[in-house]
């Protein structure tokens, strides 16, 4: 396994890349727009807006599944995979909820200085997802479940819910996420 | 464009008239020819008329250039409802009082004809057949004194043609213009020989013009209405031109044209069934520098036509694009094509005519040399008052292109398919954007052509093309398009994400996310394209493509260091995509509420977004499987092994596989045994060009040194430093000025969407599977997004 010990490998680097942004950047001092126009390669676009999932409900229309304000029908999406042949689903189920979002970028730059000499060091082209400030979430929700079949209406379904999560209010959501190639590609 | 075709068919008719009056010197031997002395004579009475009946045919009509030469075999003039009828002609001459010769004429029924064009050199191959049936009804006066006096001619003329019909055929095969009508007035056209440059000067030319049908059929006998069309097209002009016309090729012997033009107005209209497509307030210019015709031979020594081009330069505004009655906005293209250097190549701009076209499609057909440079290009769409231009539009290439009217069949081991076939055979040419203006042609260069991938266009891509596309006559119902197509692109070099190549200070290596070493093969059978009440309908029968992608890289497109290979499958059976115009209308943003105060309320901002923009709902049908061809597909590989030049070889790597990617309706409805397969994946994206909230990230100054703080407004303030200023608390006056980007309100929706199994696969053990299949049921995502350019 050591092609998926690269693969892993690559994750963890982005992740580190993104926990250095979010969370230790009390050791670097922040790249400024005016430091970043220093590097080469301005273009890329400035996304806002919302994202809604099964906000009214879904397409769907039978005995499960149904629109909001159908009490006793679920309403949300729902998601059922497998990790065994002939073996039950792990499920997702009823999720929806809206999320809004101000100012996530997207760009390729050129890091050839900052983050405390080591972009010298590293001197490479990354993709930059710039990171809205905060994210507002609004009645997202979903359940972690256990099920015996894929789609809730077939014969013999039966399904375990486990958890279920609900989330609202503001995430803060600072920095850059810097994802670039390594390793043999 | 149109207006030059138009131009060239008056220039056509003109021809027409005065061959005419040739023709009937000639079929009157007999006759004594009368001078302006003699008709000055009898002006007093009603003048002269001349009635024939012309029947004239010729094997072949010669052009020879510095010893080559081009042939037009079985040229023939004649009655278009016969082969052995003459078309009537009836001429009357009279002489005005100021000297002028008058003429008018009546011209019934007539074709002109030929079989082939052939070139010396290339024998067996021709570039087809056209035949020209017509009616003519007008008046020419021709006066002494040209516009720039001495002894030139000065002409008026007027016309009517009925009962048109224009085509092009090849191995039996044919495309024509049916029934086409057109009403022409020209006055103060002067003729003057100025140097050794004949001179005509078009002051104002008039007229309007329809074909009641494009069709399409396979039998040369057959030219019925019952036969399918392309739709009907209609449309109107007022323009002025200046042409010039001198001695000498680009080599040798030859022609040089040079040619200028101003539109004043026009309009077109493409209706399918009574639904029309229309450009209104269609004004420009162009100019025409030193296009050279000789025959001559391309580049690879082949015998041609050749037409080399100086330069071209010019402005085209369509003040609206409307569909049913509603507008898409307007359209602006400024262009220049001269010699330019890409990649290290000087391209320029010439066409070689060829004979023969698709080598298997049959003897007859158009070959077409071609490679243009189009220096640049700014290119911008306006709706509800805001305009965005996509600037810097560069484009080069080379290779041939193949033109064949073709028929349903197997030949000589290649499918063809009814109708128009247009080749593309080892076509090498790329294209590129520098950057987005928003709101006028000087404002600020800005990234942001990553928008376009929404559309379905790179910001940059240069290719190696082979494949055809095949217009075929008749829609889903009725008029319209069939397309069926094959293409194949090798050494692909595309953008997703890529900054400007000249910021101002000269050409720089442009820097992005790039998709490389890539190859595609992408089939469509049967589409159609319709123009119906509720907008332009494409509908795909089937249509599967894979897109292997050697290497996905970040920062240069030849040396970026690379995520690894990407392939993509798609396979789609019964998918169809709607435009129409209009945008989203009102819309709450980060809110709920169907007014501005509700939304403001739930904590939304309220748009009103206008009646323009453009809307696209697509439902694209996930097929099944049908093998390894035809499937939906993702894979990536990574750590591969490398040849002896250090480049990576595909399959030698680890391998992750998500396989058969398929849309369902959540069960078999219909008892048929398979799981239903029609509502697939919906979405409708309704895009706007609107102002936007845009705030700053971060204190202090920004990349062009304007002060701001965090979480302050980027406000426009023309003429201002960098254009814009950042205000902590927006008023209203400043909420009016917000920067210009694109809005997206977007639904997409779909009952099931599956994945029967994710694999890894390694180069040695083969296939593991991790996800032994997945199901994503009942989704409905909405989204209001506002995208903006980086400045």
């Amino acid at each position: 396994m050591t092609v998926c010990g690269y693969d892993l490998r690559v994750l963890l680097m982005i992740s580190a890349l993104w926990l250095s942004a979010v969370q230790v950047s009390a050791e670097m001092a922040p790249l400024g727009d005016e430091a970043l126009a220093s590097v080469s390669g301005q273009g890329g676009i400035y996304l806002s807006g919302d994202i809604s999932i099964n906000e009214l409900g879904g397409p769907v229309q039978n005995s499960y599944f149904g629109r909001c304000d159908e009490a006793d029908k679920k309403c949300g999406a729902r998601f059922a995979y497998r990790l065994k042949e002939g073996g039950g689903w792990m499920v997702l189920d009823e999720i929806k909820g809206l999320f809004a979002f101000e100012g996530l970028t997207l760009r390729v730059k050129t890091v050839d200085s900052g983050f405390g000499g080591d972009g010298e060091l590293f001197n490479r082209d990354v993709i930059e997802i710039g990171l809205p400030d905060s994210v507002r979430f609004t009645d997202v929700q979903f359940k972690i479940a256990a099920s015996s079949t894929a789609r809730p209406t077939d014969p013999g379904f039966m399904q375990t819910d486990i958890l279920s999560v609900e989330m609202q209010g503001d995430v803060i959501m600072q920095g850059n996420l810097l994802v670039f190639p390594d390793g043999n590609p | 464009m149109r207006c030059n075709k138009d131009l060239s068919c008056s220039d056509l008719l003109f021809g027409l008239v005065v061959a005419s009056l040739v023709m009937a010197q000639f079929a009157h031997a007999d006759m004594v020819q009368l001078d302006d002395a003699a008709l000055s004579e009898v002006q007093a009475r009603s003048g002269i008329t001349l009635e024939m009946e012309l029947n004239m045919t010729a094997d072949r009509l010669s052009y020879y250039d510095d010893g080559q030469g081009v042939h037009v075999e079985g040229l023939r003039v004649g009655s278009a409802s016969g082969q052995d009828n003459g078309a009537f002609h009836r001429i009357k001459a009279d002489v005005g009082a100021d000297a002028s010769l008058n003429l008018e004429y009546l011209i019934a029924d007539r074709r002109i004809e030929f079989s082939d064009i052939r070139l010396a050199g290339a024998p067996g191959v021709s570039m087809g057949g056209f035949f020209f049936d017509h009616s003519l009804d007008g008046v020419l006066t021709i006066r002494q004194d040209g516009g720039v006096g001495g002894n030139g001619y000065t002409f008026d003329s007027a016309y009517t043609m009925t009962g048109g019909r224009l085509g092009y055929r090849t191995n039996g095969n044919s495309v024509f213009l049916d029934d086409i009508t057109m009403n022409v007035e020209a006055l103060g056209v002067t003729l003057d020989l100025v140097g050794n440059t004949l001179e005509v000067n078009s002051p104002r030319v008039t007229g309007n013009w329809r074909i009641g049908a494009i069709r399409y059929s396979d039998d040369p006998s057959v030219y019925g209405q019952a036969l399918p069309s392309f739709g009907s097209f209609q449309g109107s002009y007022e323009l002025s031109s200046w042409t010039g016309i001198s001695p000498g090729g680009r080599s040798g012997e030859g022609l040089r044209l040079d040619h200028e033009t101003t539109i004043h107005t026009a309009s077109f209209l493409y209706n399918d069934d009574g639904n029309a497509l229309s450009l209104r307030d269609i004004t420009g210019d162009y100019q025409i520098q030193d296009l050279r015709v000789d025959v001559d031979q391309d580049w690879s020594g082949r015998p041609a036509v050749a037409l080399t081009l100086g330069k071209l330069q010019g402005n085209l505004n369509v003040g609206a694009v409307e569909l049913g009655g509603a507008s898409f906005g307007s359209v602006n293209l400024s262009f220049l094509l001269e010699d330019q250097l890409f990649n290290g190549r000087t391209y320029s701009n010439a066409v070689y005519l060829q004979g023969g076209g698709h080598r298997d499609a049959g003897p007859q057909g158009m070959r077409l040399a071609t490679e243009w440079s189009l220096r640049l290009a700014d290119l911008s769409y306006t709706e509800d008052g805001h305009r965005v231009i996509f600037s810097g539009l560069q484009s080069w290439g080379r290779g041939d292109l193949t033109v064949n009217v073709t028929k349903d069949e197997v030949r000589n081991g290649t499918r063809f398919y009814n109708g128009l076939r247009i080749g593309f055979e080892g076509l090498d040419a790329g294209y590129r954007i520098n950057g987005l203006r928003v709101g006028s042609d000087d404002a600020q260069l800005q990234g942001g052509t990553e928008l376009l991938l929404a559309l379905g266009f790179y910001p940059a891509y240069e290719f190696e093309l082979d494949g055809h596309v095949t217009l075929g006559a008749g829609g889903a119902a009725g008029e319209g398009l069939t397309v069926n197509s094959d293409i194949q692109i090798r050494n692909g070099k595309a953008a997703v994400i890529a900054t400007p190549y000249d910021e101002g200070a000269g050409e720089v290596p442009q820097k992005g996310l790039w998709l490389t070493e890539m190859s595609y093969d992408g089939q469509i059978r049967d589409m159609t394209l319709d123009v119906t009440e509720e907008g332009l309908v494409l509908a795909t029968g089937e249509a599967w493509s894979s897109m292997d992608i050697g290497n996905v890289r970040v920062g240069s497109k030849d040396d970026g260091a690379s995520f690894g290979r990407l392939q993509i499958q798609k396979y789609e059976v019964g998918s169809t995509t709607l435009v129409k115009p209009g945008g989203a209308g009102d819309v709450c943003v980060g809110g709920t509420g169907g007014a501005e105060a509700t939304c403001g309320a739930s904590g939304g901002q309220w748009e009103a977004r206008g009646n323009e923009g453009v809307t696209i709902a697509m439902n694209k049908i996930l097929a099944r499987a049908q093998g390894d061809d035809k499937k939906n597909a993702l894979l990536w590989e990574s750590n591969r092994a490398v040849d002896g030049q250090g480049k990576p070889i595909n399959n030698t790597g680890m391998r992750l596989l998500v396989n058969d990617i398929h849309t369902s309706d959540g069960g078999d409805f219909n008892g048929d045994g398979v799981d239903d397969n029609t509502y697939g994946i919906r979405t409708d994206l309704s895009v706007d060009v609107y102002q936007t909230k845009v705030t700053k990230k971060t204190d202090g100054p920004d990349s062009l040194g304007i002060v701001g703080n965090q979480g302050d407004e980027k406000i426009m303030v023309p003429g201002s430093t960098g254009g814009y200023r950042y205000v902590a608390e927006p008023g209203p006056g400043d909420r009016a000025n917000r920067p210009l980007g694109f809005a997206v309100k977007a639904e997409t929706r779909f009952k099931e969407l599956s994945v029967s199994n994710i694999d890894l696969v390694h180069p040695v053990g083969g296939h593991q599977t991790v996800i032994y299949g997945a199901k994503l049921q009942n989704v409905d995502i909405r989204a209001n997004l506002t995208a903006t350019p980086i400045p």
